[in-house]
């Protein structure tokens, strides 16, 4: 008997055995019961049509941008509105991942691990960090090319304005939305989860790079001849704009001046500047993840580190880093962290806490992003000129990306106020825009005047 | 049956007039007894769960080996090895002693037996040289190797020591669980009833009302016959009325069946466990049972139709049910085997063979979660007889190759494990099941929605296979992990009963019951939610459907049979240990006072 005793361990290793896979399975739920639950078939939270059964979308000072009626989901009453606000509400199918139907649905319906769907039905408030029209005046800026506009106040995380383009009515949704160009990536908020070539914003990048590990750029020159030639490859510059100091060439955005400084630092040095600067990370907003950089710097020829630095070659950047990293220069080395959730309110009215604010790291020093800040108010003065941004304090790079031959280059804009009371960063893209300045600036300009004279 | 129902119509009908007249009192009962049902749960299955993990207790004591040093060693099983192995159940610390000596089995009849298991030194009764076996009576001298023992009785002191020592051990009293199981029901019949609003049935109170009252029956005679141990029985109950909600939920009109399926379940429990009391019988028996379980299957094959793709159905009359479900009961019943038959029939050939062709009806039935269950049945017994790791090693070897073989003529088998964690990204083909599943289980969250607030009862086999999904969405995690937990509880109380079992046989059955009772939970609930191939298997107790709960029910009784503790088992005969008692007493009296007063028996006084 003591034998089949010991032999009995088989019947206590198979009890142990779904005892093991129990736990198992109770830590995929705690981790992905949320996820689960927000299945469209998930009858507790949506209702047959698949739309989400409860909860209201508001923006930062009231105005419902989509509750439940009848059991049916509605929207604002405005068409542009509704397309403007598209991407950060989220639309009835569930296509738009990032839109507030989808990633906040927990919250919307109040749906927790404790108490699971129950109650669902009565559904919460939701009010967003963004003003419904700032996002609308964005949305017509854009003027129905594609591209993203979005503000944010560095120095508190709220995201102000956030529209993505092409976007589409979520009541009338097109027939030929999978199938036609003209929507091509209509689901994709692009702010968030999208990476661009950034062109000559990345020179923001360099430039901090160049006024960390070179000491006496400041006193240095560059001779600009229109081109300059770097191992095999030939950099083009947009004019021939002769003897230069660093701020001329920055204001210049003169790329054989930045693709000679590229080369000098070395691909090494250029890669931790970027990572520091948070373009190949990936922040979280109210956890919607955002899309990570991608950079390449192993095996570069010294033409290509040239390309590199100027934001071509394989250079891609998303957006929302992209606006943070401007927010932390403004804010000398470090920014606050977006989110969008500016506060909820559970089906028996009961607020959430407070959002925490978070910072960013350091992601320049702020010796740079002094110095740094300077030049970009400088490029106003000298390029790009003050009258489209009245009452502001601007300080700004732009960019023209190179995406292709015989395709029209992407338009950028991207930079900060430094008013007091008007503590934004910005950024701008405009896919197959044209000129950085003239198109994408002139977005931002009708964006930041609305939001900073009101309206 | 109709002046059963009216009065019971009458009150519920007016339930459900107050309950519409006030609608936000049925939401605020729901709100409360989410809270209460988990509560209730933990009452329940605490002192069931501790009481059964005290196991092992002081064992039964058959006899007493006298060493030449003076000492004494109890022979505490039927079955007892003697050898220097550290694995003997009687451990002689003797050079000339082999490691498995010999054995020394008591029967039916109260005689004893000594095998001699091939020893090197040789052993003798009275003298005389044992070749295989011989019959041993109280006082005579075993020679084991040189080494002489003298076979005794216990005097009625250590006897009466003992019994007072088991008497104190007695299981803790299980009423308080019945009492808090009896409020659950109330509380889940009235949830459901809330649930189900005007169109409440009234097949609902009856069905919890009935099960309230079997178990109260069920407890009453059993305690009139001085039982204690219900802890099992609890949990059965405990799980049995999960499986009435959950049948109320998604089937009501299958309320009924679904209850009578409780009290032949319960049935079966008393007449197997009766059964089970005398071994002679129960080894007689064993080649009948090998003959039903192939039976079954067999008339299933070809009586059989199929139902969600397995051939696993029989009709008659009107009536379903699945014989494979108590096919199961007859398998272990006849692949256990007592310590004297591992003697003579060292080989598992024929046990091979009877499993050999299960398994292989079960795979043309194409019904692979039940041929899974009953290879691992299969493996549990056959190590726990022969303790051969290799052989069993080479026999899954051979299963994976086998398995190998069907899967490559028979690829289509295949396509129902394609979505096997990836369920998600076939949320609407392969995956839909688990998908619902786990999404269903999310939202119950903790608490659960309230039985009856679901909305996976209207999938396919939501009551069957995907039970644990339902369990978790109306009755929140809670209730369905501490469900899980509670047949975890059956396997080891089966394993630490071992040490104080009476034979081979009991023991090794309710380990075999234990463990597939354990392997059948795991592959329903990681089937349903995608982390282990869905194989459409049953929720012990839980799970909606005649059969499976029966079977469940007669697996019990395995468990049952091996709980020695004093009074806590009806499947356990009383009658051999309270033989001893009396005759030590007889022995010790007429030593002293030849015409003495018989004794009252110590145990009446239970």
């Amino acid at each position: 008997m003591k034998k089949i005793e010991q032999r009995a361990v088989v019947c206590r290793i198979l009890a142990l055995l779904l005892a093991a896979g129990l736990c198992l399975f109770l830590i995929r739920y705690f981790r992905g019961a949320g996820d689960w639950a927000s299945s469209a078939f998930n009858r507790h939270l949506y209702n047959s049509a698949g739309q989400l059964a409860a909860g209201t979308v508001l923006d930062r000072d009231g105005d419902v941008l989509s509750w439940v009626e009848k059991g049916k989901r509605a929207y604002y009453d405005g068409e542009t509105v509704r397309k403007a606000t598209l991407h950060a509400v989220g639309d009835l199918q569930g296509g738009i991942g990032t839109g507030a139907l989808n990633a906040f649905a927990d919250k919307l319906t109040g749906y927790s691990l404790l108490n699971g769907a129950f109650g669902a039905q009565r559904g919460g408030e939701l009010y967003l960090t963004l003003d419904a029209r700032y996002n609308y005046e964005a949305y017509r800026a854009l003027n129905g090319r594609a591209g993203t506009v979005a503000v944010y106040n560095y120095r508190t995380g709220e995201v102000l304005c956030m529209v993505s383009a092409p976007s589409y009515d979520p009541l009338h949704v097109p027939e030929d939305l999978e199938t036609n160009d003209r929507w091509k990536g209509a689901y994709l908020n692009r702010f968030l989860s999208s990476a661009f070539t950034p062109g000559s914003v990345y020179k923001t990048v360099t430039l901090a790079a160049a006024l960390e590990d070179i000491p006496d750029l400041e006193s240095r020159t560059w001779n600009c001849t229109g081109s300059v030639r770097l191992g095999e490859e030939t950099i083009v510059c947009s004019g021939a704009h002769g003897e230069q100091k660093i701020g001329d060439a920055f204001a210049n955005s003169c790329n054989a001046a930045f693709a000679q400084i590229a080369v000098e630092l070395g691909a090494d040095a250029l890669r931790r500047h970027t990572e520091k600067a948070g373009l190949t990370g990936s922040y979280s907003v109210d956890g919607i993840p955002t899309a990570r950089g991608s950079f390449r710097w192993e095996n570069m020829t010294e033409g290509r580190l040239g390309w590199a630095g100027v934001g071509q070659d394989q250079d891609l950047v998303n957006p929302c880093a992209l606006m943070v990293y401007m927010g932390a220069v403004a804010n000398g080395g470090r920014a606050a962290e977006p989110y969008l959730i500016l506060r909820t309110k559970n089906a028996l009215g009961i607020p959430s806490l407070p959002h925490i604010p978070s910072k960013t790291g350091t992601l320049v020093s702020a010796a740079a992003a002094k110095k740094l800040t300077d030049m970009m108010a400088a490029n106003m003065e000298k390029t790009y000129g003050t009258q489209r941004f009245s009452g502001m304090d601007l300080c700004a790079k732009s960019g023209t990306a190179e995406v292709g031959e015989g395709q029209t280059p992407h338009a950028w804009f991207a930079g900060f106020l430094r008013n007091e009371n008007a503590p934004y960063a910005f950024v701008v893209l405009v896919e197959n825009g044209g000129g950085g300045n003239s198109v994408a600036g002139t977005v931002a300009g009708k964006t930041l005047d609305v939001i900073v004279n009101g309206y | 049956m109709e002046q059963l129902t009216a009065p019971l119509q009458t009150l519920l009908n007016m339930l459900c007039g107050l309950l519409a007249e006030y609608p936000l009192a049925g939401v605020w009962y729901t709100a409360f007894v989410r809270f209460l049902f988990p509560v209730l749960a933990v009452l329940i299955l605490w002192r069931v769960v501790r009481s059964l993990l005290k196991i092992p207790h002081t064992p039964e004591t058959w006899g007493l080996l006298s060493l030449p040093n003076g000492a004494s060693i109890p022979l505490t099983h039927w079955e007892n090895i003697i050898g220097r192995g550290r694995s003997a159940d009687v451990h002689l610390g003797y050079p000339s002693v082999s490691r498995q000596h010999a054995a020394i089995c008591r029967g039916e009849d109260e005689g004893w037996t000594l095998y001699d298991l091939g020893s090197k030194g040789g052993t003798e009764v009275n003298g005389v040289r044992v070749e295989t076996s011989a019959p041993v009576a109280m006082g005579d001298t075993i020679t084991l190797g040189g080494v002489p023992l003298v076979l005794l009785p216990q005097t009625a002191a250590e006897r009466e020591e003992q019994e007072r020592k088991r008497r104190g051990e007695r299981p803790a009293a299980i009423f308080p669980s019945f009492l808090w199981l009896t409020v659950f029901q109330v509380l889940a019949c009235l949830q459901l009833i809330v649930a189900a609003g005007e169109t409440a049935p009234v097949s609902i109170p009856l069905a919890f009302l009935g099960l309230t009252a079997v178990m109260w029956a069920y407890f009453a005679v059993l305690r009139c016959t001085r039982c204690v141990g219900f802890e099992m029985e609890a949990i059965a109950f405990f799980l049995s009325t999960l499986s009435l909600a959950v049948t109320a939920s998604s089937a009501p009109g299958s309320l009924f069946k679904q209850f009578f399926a409780i009290v032949l379940g319960l049935g079966l429990f008393l007449v197997l466990g009766i059964f089970l009391r005398d071994l002679t019988r129960v080894q007689k028996n064993r080649w009948l049972m090998a003959a039903a379980a192939i039976g079954l299957l067999g008339v299933t094959l070809v009586l059989g139709h199929s139902k969600y793709g397995a051939v696993n159905w029989i009709s008659v009359g009107g009536l379903s049910f699945q014989p494979s479900e108590i096919a199961k009961i007859c398998y272990i019943f006849a692949g256990s085997a007592t310590l004297e038959r591992l003697f003579r029939r060292r080989n598992l050939t024929l046990f091979i063979v009877l499993t050999g062709i299960c398994i292989g009806l079960l795979g043309l039935m194409s019904d692979f979660g039940t041929a899974a269950i009953f290879f691992v049945t299969f493996l549990v017994i056959a190590y726990l007889r022969s303790g051969d790791f290799a052989t069993l090693a080479l026999i899954c070897g051979g299963a994976v190759f086998g398995a190998g073989i069907i899967l490559r003529f028979k690829p289509y088998i295949l396509s129902r494990f394609a979505s096997w964690g990836h369920a998600w990204e076939a949320a609407s083909t392969t995956g839909y099941q688990q998908t619902r599943t786990m999404s269903a289980a999310a939202s119950g969250g903790l608490l659960g929605m309230g039985a009856g607030n679901g909305w996976l009862h209207r999938i396919a086999a939501a009551d069957t296979d995907l039970v644990f999904g339902m369990l978790c969405e109306e009755w929140g995690l809670l209730i369905a992990v501490l469900a899980v937990g509670a047949v975890i509880t059956l396997a080891f109380f089966a394993a630490r009963a071992v040490r104080v079992g009476r034979s081979s046989f009991y023991t090794i059955a309710a380990c075999a019951a234990g463990s597939l009772l354990v392997f059948q939970t795991s592959l329903n609930v990681f089937g349903s939610v995608d982390l282990l191939p869905l194989t459409g298997v049953t929720f012990p107790f839980v799970s909606n459907g005649g059969s499976a709960m029966m079977s469940a029910w007669g697996l019990l009784a395995f468990l049952k049979a091996t709980d020695t503790r004093e009074n806590a088992s009806f499947a356990i005969r009383r009658r051999p240990s309270r033989q001893l008692t009396e005759e030590a007493r007889r022995r010790a009296e007429s030593v002293d006072d030849p015409f003495g007063p018989e004794t009252e028996e110590p145990h009446e006084e239970d």
